[in-house]
């Protein structure tokens, strides 16, 4: 009996557990943001797609304090990254000067800095394993 | 009279003072390395924190009672890190110096520039921001250009905010009694980050034009003299020249493209500059009024960093006065090896040369220059873009060591050049015009500026009179103790 039950309960688990195996969630915290206005652009990309602008998938986060929260389900393991940038006029777009540099606050996953351009991949990507992630990124 | 004034100045001030300040003369100085040569002191670093408020001593003539405002300078004051020099003097920090001078008194007192650059190379006491000169550490993140901003070049005062200016990046705005840093200056949102050149115009009503340079592309503001601005706007100068300052009559904008362009933005600046004589000097006449309205004129091939002023004749000639050089040869060496201490006497030959540029209403601009050898070229500010007689440069060299040696002014409307010399003794920097109260012509000035006393270690404010510089100076301040040589700064 304690046998059955306990080959009925690991089949259970088994079948529960198995999608949980390859799609994980991950949340991602933006803390730090200055302007209590606008929207957080997120998008999140896997090695493939960082370089390009195809994100895996994204969220666009209605600003109301200092801080905003989402959370991606069915992610699958792997190593991700973050870009997103606070669209703080709310026009849907990542405003540059006529010199093309960001006008609007940008951040990558890591905190990760650039150096003349995005940042890299290797300072960017974060692990999400089969028990799902939380990543938290300061706005500065 | 020269002479003798000089030798007076030296044997009034020589003895007494080195007697009495030789001793504490580097007390303010992080750094005392005796065995660099004493004109080193030019290029060894302020204290971390600046100089706190602190009166100079009235060491020789009398002030003029009509001299009260503040002299702000700015300049790179860190040099090292540890047995670390920079490559090149253009990517110091900046400090920036307040003296104020009121009822014959003078007191003086400096703070760096808080940026990015500073705020990592102070916590790793080293050196990592790319530059004009400078690689950089790849560990030094940049995601736009004020990661790297120095703010070491000048300062402005617009309708009492001062700013703290370098030329790639913004001006950073200051606190302009307390010297703190405020932050990156935005004219406008959509401006935020844009450059702003070191070398600003302004009106005699106070209305302010700058650019702003990347690439091929210039941007002008103009800000009134409330600090708002009023209009931006872009032109094309055809290709990446470099441009560090520029020049404007009453009604136009004149753009000196040199023939100094840049052939890779990678870091440092000046190894992806290349001299392209070829091209000669040209320069974008831009009608103030509607920036679309240019003209080009053209000139020999020349390299220059500073210009005085221009103004326009009634036949529409324009007229303007800058210091120009054969090729970029200082420039390209930039101070590194007078950071270290091994001045050879090698750069005594780059030697600008003080020039009027003379652009007809149509044809090739003439060039007409003078015996005069120095930089820093100023003019009295009352007379900005307006016909005016003086112009003041720091002037003579030594065979001794690096930096000028005296002060010249040419008057363009008689042909007379004017200088005094203090010998090896003195490194001179620039001299700002500072009208004489009821004066109305630019020989009614003042010259305020500051010089490095090597003898007696120490820093000094000197102010000439701007009719007869030749007599020598009217009174010297000095400091306690010394800061290294800057480049510009303003009178308010």
């Amino acid at each position: 009996m304690n046998r059955t039950a306990s080959i009925a309960a690991l089949i259970a688990t088994s079948l529960l557990a198995a999608p949980l195996a390859l799609a994980s969630e991950l949340t991602v915290n933006v803390e730090g943001i200055t302007e209590a206005q606008g929207s957080i652009s997120l998008g999140l990309f896997d090695q493939a797609t960082y370089e390009g602008n195809g994100a895996v998938d994204g969220a666009n986060l209605t600003v109301e304090g200092d801080r905003v929260t989402v959370t991606f389900d069915g992610v699958e393991p792997g190593e991700y990254a973050v870009k997103l940038f606070h669209d703080v006029n709310g026009d849907g777009e990542m405003n540059t000067n006529p010199f093309g540099m960001p006008t609007e606050p940008f951040a990558f996953s890591n905190d990760a800095k650039g150096r003349f351009g995005p940042a890299k991949w290797d300072d960017a990507k974060f692990s999400v394993t089969a028990d799902g992630a939380v990543h938290t990124i300061t706005m500065n | 009279m020269e002479l003798s004034r000089r030798h007076f100045i030296e044997a009034g001030m020589g003895v007494g003072v080195v007697g009495a300040l030789g001793a504490c003369a580097n007390l303010g100085s992080a750094q005392t390395q005796p065995e660099m040569p004493a004109w080193h002191l030019g290029y060894q670093n302020a204290p971390t924190n600046g100089f706190d408020p602190a009166p100079m001593k009235l060491a020789f003539g009398k002030p003029p009672v009509d001299l009260a405002g503040s002299l702000y300078r700015n300049g790179p004051a860190q040099l090292q890190y540890g047995d670390q020099s920079l490559d090149h003097w253009f990517d110091g920090d900046g400090l920036i110096h307040r003296i104020a001078v009121e009822d014959g008194q003078a007191v003086h007192k400096a703070r760096f520039v808080d940026t990015k650059k500073r705020r990592e190379e102070q916590k790793a006491q080293a050196f990592l921001a790319s530059g004009f000169g400078t690689v950089g550490d790849e560990r030094f993140s940049i995601e736009g250009p004020d990661d790297v901003n120095a703010g070491n070049t000048s300062v402005l005062m617009v309708n009492g905010e001062l700013l703290a200016l370098w030329e790639a990046g913004s001006a950073f705005a200051m606190d302009a009694d307390s010297l703190e840093t405020k932050g990156p200056k935005a004219w406008r949102d959509d401006l935020k980050g844009m450059p702003f050149l070191a070398h600003p115009k302004v009106e005699p009503d106070g209305r302010v034009w700058n650019l702003a340079v990347g690439g091929s592309r210039v941007g002008i503001y103009r800000i009134g003299a409330s600090g708002v601005l009023e209009d931006f706007g872009l032109v094309d100068i055809g290709r990446s020249a470099y441009i560090h300052d520029w020049t404007m009559t009453e009604r136009q904008l004149i753009i000196l493209v040199q023939p100094w362009v840049s052939a890779s933005p990678l870091p440092p600046v000046v190894a992806g500059l290349e001299w392209q004589p070829q091209h000669g000097l040209q320069m974008l006449i831009v009608d103030k009024d509607d920036f679309t309205n240019q003209r080009w004129a053209q000139a020999p091939a020349r390299m220059f960093f500073h210009t005085g002023s221009a103004w326009e004749e009634s036949d529409g000639t324009i007229k303007f006065d800058a210091v120009l050089y054969k090729e970029p040869v200082f420039g390209v060496d930039g101070g590194g090896a007078e950071i270290r201490g091994e001045w050879t006497g090698e750069t005594a030959s780059e030697t600008g040369v003080l020039t009027q540029v003379v652009i007809p209403k149509s044809g090739d601009a003439r060039l007409i220059e003078t015996r005069i050898v120095g930089e820093f070229p100023q003019v009295d500010p009352r007379f900005r873009g307006k016909s005016r007689n003086l112009v003041s440069l720091a002037s003579g060299a030594s065979g001794n060591r690096p930096g000028a040696t005296g002060l010249a002014t040419h008057d363009w409307t008689t042909g007379e050049s004017r200088n005094f010399d203090f010998g090896d003794n003195r490194m001179v920097e620039e001299f700002l015009f500072v009208p004489k109260t009821g004066g109305s012509s630019d020989r009614d000035s003042w010259l305020v500026g500051t010089v490095l006393n090597l003898k007696a270690g120490v820093s000094e404010l000197c102010v000439f009179d701007a009719a007869n510089v030749s007599d020598g100076p009217v009174c010297i301040w000095q400091a306690e103790y010394s800061w290294p040589l800057g480049f510009h700064g303003t009178w308010a």
